[in-house]
């Protein structure tokens, strides 16, 4: 073969290699616990089960593998899964609606209606976005520990409302809105918050979904925030309730099967969202490269 | 014209907003550039030390340990990310619907590689019989080795799962590069009977240095600051490092210092270090490869 040929071919081979990871957490999460520790490992499950998922017989703390329960019978003090479930799913829709809507307006109000000092305002973001994180974690870290935030949903949400990046972005997106029609929603007299509302959010729809997506799939991935400020079962999200299962894995193999099953319902949604809106996912992902 | 009611109006409604900017973006620079001079763990006051915590940092061991497992790291994915990333938009870069599905496999784990991903990574890396690189390294006749635990398949491991998450990225950010550059230049290149190679040198290459430069430092600066892969794959119950901190990166000794043993004065010097190093790195880069995009 020529090495063209040869180079294409292996590229053709890193397709299904990419997807490996999903598949080997597909089918490890309807095998039996008893199949998923044979070697070598099945490839396809050979007695497919849901009990990853729901243990009928689940019979409390055991060490009987076919007694295990399943994911959405796990607790942890009291809690289970689907909680920490519908946490994650409050914390990225809160945000991401939230610090949108407010990004926008501070967009408009900053590039359609500026104020004096609004320039040093909007410096004063840009200048936020070249530090990294890191140089915030620590402080911010105390802020909601003397807050008495620790363990509460707020500790979760109200530190990640205010994006300088988005506000950035939506200020190109800005551009595209034309200043007459802005000054006639005024002369109708329209205020900042409505002519915001009704004229501005309407044209900024695209980039609103756009800037969407790679902030809510940041939220829903979301580990090193909450991994400080929650440790209390009821507000745990769903990627700490699968890193500390994952943690186990080293030492409990048997907890694989019910972890790759709850792996499995939290790359779901992502998955089929991305296969439903592939346009719209890579165009947002890209838009949201300026996140320092 | 907007008058000063207007103005007051105005400041007042992107108030909320810049008191919550203020609270968690402005302030805490200040206060982690304080903390950094102070000894500060939590509970007492913070008490003034100079450059104390920044000379621990600099004599501890284990920070440059992770600031060379880091480098490593980045180094090794930021690279093979970027050619790979480039060989398969060149090859995968067309309109056609097969081509298309042939990047949502890619971009798959920018959008799903979360942590239920890297757990399903850490099964397929489990150092038993059962795990699928040990099943495979079984049928080319090799004992099992322990990916996990032994610190030489460390790296590997890591830039594996690092690749991974990063190439579909890298390769649609090199697609609409790619498309951006007019046609007619290679058009008049055929005329003058440039090779394929020829085109690919003196047109492709030149022609995307500003996509080349946007994904190499940003893909470099994301890298650098790596957590939640090392830390799930080898954080283990003790040691955050993995085997003899093999995994050990930045971000996991400043998790380590700051909030396990919460030295959060140390932690703050630890975050000015590497945001100084990532400066020098963005500056190199654009030292290296920038020196002013064709347009």
């Amino acid at each position: 073969m020529k090495p063209a040929a040869l180079l294409k071919a292996a590229l053709w081979l890193l397709v299904p290699a990419m997807l490996v990871p999903y598949y080997w957490m597909a089918i490890a999460a309807f095998k039996p616990v008893a199949e998923l520790l044979r070697r070598p490992p099945t490839l396809l499950p050979q007695a497919p089960t849901s009990r990853n998922f729901f243990n009928p017989d689940w019979a409390g703390t055991t060490a009987d593998p076919d007694r295990l329960a399943g994911i959405l019978q796990v607790q942890v003090e009291g809690h289970g899964f689907l909680r920490f479930y519908a946490n994650s799913l409050l914390v990225t829709l809160v945000v991401t609606v939230v610090s949108l809507l407010a990004a926008s307006l501070v967009a408009f109000v900053l590039t359609k209606k500026p104020f004096p000092g609004s320039r040093w305002l909007f410096r004063a973001l840009l200048l936020s976005m070249m530090l990294p994180w890191e140089v915030t974690i620590v402080p911010n870290f105390v802020t909601v520990a003397q807050l008495g935030w620790i363990n509460s949903y707020a500790a979760l949400l109200v530190p990640g409302l205010a994006k300088a990046f988005v506000v950035f972005y939506f200020r190109q997106a800005m551009l595209g809105v034309p200043d007459e029609l802005v000054s006639a929603a005024t002369l109708d007299g329209a205020g900042t918050l409505r002519t915001w509302w009704s004229v501005v959010l309407p044209l900024l729809r695209p980039a609103l979904a756009a800037i969407a997506i790679p902030v809510a799939v940041g939220e829903w991935n979301n580990f090193l925030w909450p991994l400080l400020v929650v440790n209390d079962a009821a507000t745990l999200t769903l990627p700490l309730q699968l890193g500390k299962m994952a943690g186990d894995l080293s030492f409990n193999p048997q907890s694989a099967a019910v972890l790759m099953a709850g792996s499995l319902l939290a790359s779901l949604p992502a998955i089929v969202l991305f296969l439903l809106f592939q346009r719209q996912f890579v165009a947002g992902l890209q838009a949201g490269a300026t996140k320092g | 014209m907007t008058g000063w009611r207007g103005h007051g109006r105005n400041m007042l409604i992107v108030t909320p907003f810049f008191a919550l900017f203020g609270l968690f973006g402005v302030w805490p620079v200040l206060r982690s550039a304080w903390l950094s001079f102070t000894d500060y763990h939590a509970t007492d006051e913070p008490v003034f030390i100079g450059l104390r915590n920044y000379a621990e940092l600099f004599a501890d061991e284990r920070f440059w340990t992770a600031l060379a497992n880091t480098a490593a790291y980045m180094g090794a994915v930021s690279a093979i990310a970027v050619v790979l990333g480039l060989v398969l938009a060149l090859n995968f870069g067309s309109n056609s619907r097969l081509h298309q599905w042939v990047r949502v496999a890619f971009f798959l784990p920018a959008v799903a590689g979360g942590v239920g991903a890297i757990s399903a990574w850490k099964w397929m890396a489990s150092s038993e019989a059962y795990g699928l690189f040990n099943s495979l390294r079984a049928t080319l006749g090799l004992e099992p080795a322990r990916f996990l635990g032994d610190p030489q398949w460390t790296l590997p491991v890591l830039v594996l799962v690092g690749v991974w998450s990063v190439l579909g990225y890298n390769l649609v950010l090199f697609v609409a590069g790619l498309r951006a550059i007019p046609d007619e230049l290679y058009q008049a290149a055929r005329l003058d009977g440039a090779s394929r190679w020829q085109q690919l040198l003196h047109i492709t290459l030149p022609n995307l240095r500003p996509t080349l430069v946007y994904v190499s430092v940003a893909g470099m600066v994301a890298r650098f600051q790596v957590f939640y892969e090392p830390y799930l794959l080898y954080g283990a119950v003790d040691t955050l490092g993995g085997p003899l901190d093999s995994a050990l990166m930045l971000v996991t000794y400043l998790f380590d210092r700051g909030f396990r043993q919460l030295d959060l004065g140390l932690a703050s010097a630890a975050a000015w270090v590497m945001t100084a190093l990532l400066f020098g790195l963005a500056w190199l880069n654009l030292r290296l490869i920038g020196k002013e995009g064709r347009r």
